[in-house]
């Protein structure tokens, strides 16, 4: 019942080597660093028309609209801000005001059919920065 | 009680290399599997947003994906309303969350990754579609941090869109 005696007991690491090697090569190559995401909540109102909800006055309402230029390049997105069209640096300087007074104050924005999504993503992420977190989204 | 001395010492690699390789190609595959995803996608800045983490949502949250432009890099005359990698009208939206919140019979989040040039009445259709569910949170997604350094967003500085094969 003996069995042969080994001779040779020492281990070959050769081809685990050889096969993390492939394995390290592999994942180096393969793996892609992705980008950090983050997500902007905003408040759905009832589907109603946006002139049957009355804003208290003391509301900041920001509307957002835009022409048919979607594209990068001259037009973004045009903001109108008490009747005034304004860029976003502009309404930045309001919303910090606003956020001065209150983080609390309901910041409704109105959106065009064809704004681009990116004006209405560029404008909570400046609430973002001021902490205002109410905000609502109607559709004009 | 003397155990037997093992007369073979040397350990035999090969079955282990084979499990280590159904190991990797299982991951691979249900990674590529997982991370399948309308990727003419272009999102927009929003680093001051609430930063996503796998964690960070809830299991039940349901993500929905709006593209302005085709695998062609051309403007779709309607975008492109799509779950997974299964394009939905609006109606089909509205029936999937409610099916969705009935399941659950609670809020949950619903997460749009919208194309930065998507016209806001896409975007509309989808959120009304929520609002009919009973569903009044909405979070958009954007980019927090650009790792890629801006390659996997080029149509966002250059305004050239580019083409999947």
């Amino acid at each position: 019942m003996a069995r042969k005696q080994q001779e040779n007991p020492q281990l070959d690491m050769t081809p685990m080597i050889d096969v993390v090697f492939e394995l390290i090569i592999f994942f180096v190559v393969t793996i892609k660093q992705e980008d950090i995401f983050s997500r902007l909540n905003v408040n759905r109102p009832a589907p109603s028309p946006p002139s049957a909800t009355e804003t208290p006055k003391d509301d900041i309402s920001c509307t957002i609209e835009i022409g048919k230029a979607l594209y990068h390049g001259e037009r973004n997105g045009v903001y109108v801000y008490n009747k005034k069209e304004v860029t976003l640096q502009q309404l930045e300087g309001y919303l910090r005001e606003t956020a001065a007074v209150s983080v609390d104050t309901p910041i409704i924005v109105k959106c065009a059919e064809n704004s681009p999504h990116k004006a209405l993503v560029d404008l909570l992420d400046v609430c973002y920065k001021y902490k205002l977190f109410s905000v609502s989204v109607f559709t004009l | 009680m003397a155990r037997k001395l093992q007369e073979n010492p040397q350990l035999d690699m090969t079955p282990m290399i084979d499990v280590v390789f159904e190991l990797i190609i299982f991951f691979v595959v249900t990674l590529t599997e997982a991370q399948k995803k309308d990727e003419t996608i272009e999102l927009e800045n929003g680093q001051h947003g609430i930063v996503l983490t796998p964690e960070e949502l809830p299991p039940e949250h349901m993500q929905i994906d709006i593209a302005s432009v085709g695998r062609d890099g051309k403007r779709l005359a309607t975008p492109r309303i799509s779950m997974g990698d299964r394009t939905l009208t609006k109606e089909q939206v509205y029936e999937r969350v409610k099916a969705r919140y009935e399941k659950y019979n609670r809020e949950f989040p619903v997460l749009i990754r919208a194309d930065f040039e998507t016209p806001h009445s896409a975007v509309r259709d989808v959120m009304d579609a929520c609002t009919k569910a009973k569903i009044w949170k909405i979070s958009f997604m954007a980019v927090a941090e650009d790792k890629t350094k801006g390659e996997s967003r080029p149509a966002l500085r250059t305004g050239k869109r580019k083409v999947f094969k």
